[in-house]
């Protein structure tokens, strides 16, 4: 039992650190990105080709390096940053909004496709596998689980103290005013896109960090098992939590996360229907997002700023009251202001 | 990527176009309309024994009935909303429709059983009659909207509430009724696309409708999101590209190729091929 639970805290430990960099993007500067599933995946699949050594015919991947696991880990996330300001240049370019989002879901799902075809860069749909004990320690199976839970806590609050601290900062401000109103922004000197272009980084790091932990939670990775819908499941956890608040995304993620896992594991899945169990979860996911969506979109604990721009202090309170719908208020108007946009 | 496969993506394409220009949403749940239109007509085939008409007639019903019911019960409720809030909304909606496919019909790929036809020669290529069939009943659907459009009071309506929906419903058009009417519509060529897309590739799985809807995407936002003529255009051109690609690539980078065609047609003309003037910033 106490395994298990193991297990499930360290999945949500390091899905909680793929929600902050995910909600980087969607809740700080409002860009809906569909494509984080990819920077997740390019930094497990880096983190695995770069640390288990070279591939064995008929088994077939790029480099095949066998570096030490934290210089591995700051490669995967390099490459990952470097492979997201492509895609960022592209989708922040001149397009906002739905435009941003159907070219990420275009993004992700070409990528995805081709990974899966292209055997010779990380062998195909039958993925990549054989990283165990990354610092090599020799310890046991058990005692290394619950070492790297430890680790993860420990690494997700290092990563909950900087993104805080840089949600706060000027930088975290300036992004929000960006959301808020890119022309007001604009006028007051700031670089929209640069502005954008940078969050993307950085929470494109950020999921790519969160896919070299998952390397080496679970050692191996593969197309047909982890598909692009697996993670809609933090969609809907930072819906829950409260976009663009840290806080909020921690919590939604173990509550959701967490609840998902134990909600569905009493759900029988007979030996003649396996997909059973995994399709009502994410049909309970779709569920979710669209309740949120309509009746709490800011979350149990709602991003608030203050006229002046610094954060309001919160309280408990604050997830119990009616007012946490403000967010949404101002939304409405940016709403009628792009629709006249189009209309031009 | 064969021809009729194009012909197929030009009404699927449309029917997502003709949902964006009255309710200014971009459904990701359109792929799911596809596939239960494609479900239901083998349910029509297996358990009733249908023919195949009547099977493409089941298929079109369901398909509508259920852009309907997406109408209905979610992008009306959501129209106090931004549109990007719309989009995760119907992401939902794809994940609850295909999921509840894969319940009813299981994962493994299903096939219909109607006649695959003869093969044909005309001019200096080599047809089925499936092929000749799946195109001339997308020209006749194809042929059937622009009537719809431009002939009727509806199709009328329909492009005054595209236009301006506040400004049509001021001027004594039912902008709701149109709406729902639009989406019937819509579900209803969607539905059939999606029998036609199961008769051509011959497997049906719960989740054909998701490449489907990507292709559709890349068609629509190519040729002009909102405007069906633009977007017809728009599969067309596609459709010829992905052609000449399949020939020198394997159609498992299908996709791939699409992608590359959506990111170089966003960085050349972002509102579109068919779409006079250039916009500097696109956002819907």
């Amino acid at each position: 039992m106490l395994q298990y639970w193991t297990a499930i805290l360290t999945e949500a430990t390091i899905f909680a650190v793929l929600a902050l960099g995910i909600d980087m993007i969607w809740g700080w500067a409002g860009d809906f990105d569909l494509s984080a599933y990819a920077y997740f995946a390019l930094g497990v699949y880096m983190t695995i080709v770069l640390t288990i050594g070279k591939p064995h015919p008929p088994v077939s991947y790029v480099l095949g390096l066998h570096l030490f696991y934290p210089v591995a880990v700051v490669l995967a996330v390099v490459v990952v940053v470097a492979f997201a300001s492509i895609i960022g240049a592209i989708a922040l370019r001149s397009l906002r909004e739905v435009y941003f989002s159907i070219t990420t879901l275009g993004a992700v799902w070409a990528i995805y496709y081709w990974v899966e075809n292209y055997t010779p860069l990380f062998n195909g749909y039958n993925g990549v596998y054989g990283l165990f004990d990354p610092l090599g320690g020799g310890m046991s199976y058990s005692a290394y689980h619950y070492y790297f839970f430890a680790a993860c806590l420990v690494i997700l609050a290092g990563v909950y103290v900087v993104v805080t601290r840089l949600s706060k900062s000027p930088f975290g401000r300036m992004v929000r005013a960006v959301r808020d109103d890119e022309a007001a922004a604009s006028v007051y000197g700031r670089n929209v896109f640069w502005a954008k272009y940078r969050t993307y980084l950085f929470g494109a790091g950020l999921a790519g960090f969160s896919g070299a932990l998952f390397a080496a939670y679970i050692g191996a990775f593969n197309p047909l098992d982890w598909r692009p819908t697996e993670i809609f499941v933090l969609y809907a956890a930072i819906l829950v939590g409260g976009r663009g608040n840290p806080k909020g995304v921690i919590l939604g993620s173990f509550i959701v996360y967490v609840g998902f896992v134990e909600l569905t594991r009493y759900i029988p899945s007979p030996q003649a229907r396996p997909e059973l169990g995994p399709a009502l979860r994410q049909i309970l996911i779709g569920v979710l997002i669209i309740l949120m969506l309509k009746f709490r979109p800011s979350g149990l604990i709602p991003e608030r700023l203050g006229t002046d721009g610094t954060q309001v202090r919160r309280t408990w309170r604050t997830l119990f009251s009616r007012s946490a719908r403000s967010v949404d208020e101002i939304d409405v108007d940016n709403s009628v202001a792009s629709e006249s946009e189009v209309d031009a | 990527m064969g021809i009729a496969v194009a012909a197929i993506l030009a009404l699927s394409a449309v029917a997502f176009t003709l949902e964006y220009a009255v309710s200014r949403v971009v459904n990701l749940a359109h792929g799911e309309v596809l596939t239960i239109g494609a479900y239901s007509a083998y349910v029509g085939e297996t358990n009733f024994h249908l023919n195949i008409y009547v099977c493409a007639l089941v298929a079109t019903v369901f398909g509508a009935l259920t852009a309907m019911g997406l109408n209905l019960f979610l992008i009306e409720r959501f129209r106090d909303q931004k549109p990007l809030s719309t989009l995760i909304a119907t992401l939902g909606a794809s994940l609850i429709l295909q999921n509840l496919l894969l319940i009813g019909f299981g994962g493994a790929s299903v096939s219909y059983g109607f006649a695959q036809g003869s093969l044909l020669h005309v001019g200096p290529f080599l047809w089925t009659t499936l092929t000749i069939r799946v195109i001339v009943s997308a020209i006749v659907v194809a042929g059937m909207i622009y009537v719809f459009l431009q002939r009727t009071k509806i199709g009328k309506a329909l492009r005054a509430v595209a236009q301006n929906r506040s400004l049509a419903q001021v001027s004594g058009i039912p902008a709701r009724s149109v709406v729902m009417r639009t989406w019937a519509t819509a579900g209803a060529v969607s539905g059939f696309a999606g029998f036609l897309y199961g008769e051509t590739i011959g497997t049906i799985t719960p989740s054909i409708g998701n490449g489907f809807l990507l292709l559709s995407i890349t068609a629509a936002v190519g040729g002009g999101l909102g405007r069906p003529y633009a977007t017809l255009g728009g599969a067309l051109v596609l459709g010829l590209v992905m052609s000449i690609a399949g020939t020198y690539w394997s159609s498992a980078y299908q996709l791939v190729i699409a992608f590359g065609f959506l990111v170089l047609m966003l960085l050349i003309k972002p509102n579109g091929m068919f779409v006079r003037g250039r916009a500097q910033m696109v956002r819907a």
